[in-house]
């Protein structure tokens, strides 16, 4: 899967317009990243590439890019 | 999966019972947290209103009401009922078990078994598996399993991720032996591992010097030691994945499949889990019934109140085959499936009264 899918999921995800995120967004100036997102990604992550997310994990994610590095 | 099946044993009566003060979240949130977070709350969790017990009224008033109008509306011997359990997390004293507090109320016989067991979310399906257990190797004819929870007294008043949660109730569910009833199945796990997920760390003899100071927790809310602490992102991971896998191994190993069953009766955590439990286990929402939205999570009621909401008004009556999953605090979870006749289950009972016989007497 490719970065532009991979953060078209999370547009998806996190009901934004399509493009409106890039990797070096921080998810602490992200208003949409609420408790619902966190635990629609655990979902996202489950279904779509078969990972457990934990809360832990969700805690150390800073960026954008942090949790694309995860999907990989 | 430890795996049991009971022969010769029905359900034959549900009664539920919820506080009769109702709280509407908005009206008491928005001032406090602004109206869009109790907004965003409601559409995630499902909890539009729920039934909040009075200071006086505890978990076994509820349970006592739903057992007094069940065994008045069976008309049930009270000699009878050679067992009754009480599932609580919520009890009326530290010692002794509530459950010697209710047969004592119930006016029960001396020839009876009564105890407590301490579990929440779960707390159903392992009454149903235990008070079954006893019946089927003994002579007792008839038991009463009761439930309930007042989980909003043991939560910190500001903790946005709890105290709009949680809904008071308790039921009440009779069982009795009878020749030739279809079997019931149970099937239940544990995992210790995640004894901290849920948890209310003082009040009882681990942390006995615990302060009552609210303090600030890793996860922005105000609490003492004395009050619940859920951690919901583990909790979440373990609904979604551990639930979804039991209904189907069960499902497996009773060879049966989604149109066999009627209903599935979740029990009511939280509507964004109960949605990806659905999609796990490829139930329809028209046999998911939800209950949550008016009456919160209640705990260790929200099986029977779930169906005493779908089939208490009676304008589905028949033999249904209902399969029911409860999962959450231990971590705890298990399936039963057990085909119930729902003339069996009566409307959901409103009530303010308590027990006034058990104040301490220092005599």
């Amino acid at each position: 899967m490719t970065n532009r899918e991979k953060l078209a999921l999370l547009e998806n995800m996190l009901e934004l317009e399509e493009g409106e995120l890039n990797e070096e967004i921080k998810l602490s100036e992200l208003e949409n990243w609420n408790s619902m997102a966190k635990l629609s990604l655990i979902v996202l992550m489950d279904d779509e590439f078969g990972k457990k997310l934990s809360g832990e994990q969700i805690r150390r994610f800073e960026t954008i890019k942090d949790i694309l590095n995860f999907m990989e | 999966m430890i795996k049991s099946t009971f022969e010769n044993i029905k359900i034959s009566g549900i009664t539920c019972a919820v506080p009769t003060t109702k709280e509407i979240l908005l009206e008491k949130y928005a001032p406090l947290f602004g109206k869009e977070t109790v907004q965003k709350f409601s559409n995630m969790t499902g909890v539009v209103s729920r039934h909040i017990a009075l200071k006086e009224q505890t978990a076994s008033d509820l349970a006592y009401a739903a057992a007094k109008k069940l065994v008045e509306y069976k008309n049930i011997e009270r000699s009878s009922i050679g067992i009754l359990i009480f599932v609580t997390q919520t009890p009326d004293y530290r010692i002794p078990s509530t459950a010697c507090v209710l047969h004592h109320r119930l006016g029960l016989s001396k020839d009876c078994v009564a105890f407590d067991i301490n579990l929440g979310c779960s707390g159903y399906v392992y009454g149903l598996q235990t008070i079954l257990s006893l019946m089927h190797s003994s002579n007792i004819k008839k038991g009463l399993l009761l439930v309930g929870d007042t989980s909003n007294k043991g939560i910190a008043p500001e903790d946005k991720s709890s105290c709009m949660l949680f809904g008071d109730a308790g039921a009440a569910t009779l069982l009795e032996k009878s020749p030739g009833s279809p079997n019931i199945h149970t099937a239940m796990r544990t995992d210790g591992n995640g004894y901290k997920a849920i948890i209310i760390p003082a009040g009882a003899y681990r942390n006995i010097d615990a302060s009552k100071k609210m303090t600030l927790w890793g996860d922005g809310n105000f609490r003492s030691d004395y009050d619940l602490y859920m951690n919901g992102t583990d909790v979440f991971n373990f609904s979604i994945s551990e639930a979804p896998k039991l209904i189907n191994e069960f499902m497996i190993e009773e060879n049966t499949s989604v149109d066999d069953y009627d209903m599935l009766i979740l029990h009511q955590a939280n509507e964004f889990i109960l949605k990806q439990l659905m999609k796990r286990t490829k139930f329809p929402k028209e046999k998911t019934p939800i209950s949550m939205d008016r009456y919160g999570n209640t705990s260790v009621t929200s099986i029977p109140l779930t169906l005493a909401d779908k089939y208490g008004n009676h304008f589905d009556d028949g033999m249904k085959n209902i399969l029911m999953c409860g999962f959450g605090v231990g971590l705890s979870w298990g399936v039963v499936s057990a085909k119930i006749n729902t003339g069996d289950i009566l409307p959901i009972i409103e009530t303010n009264d308590y027990f006034t016989g058990g104040n301490v007497a220092h005599d």
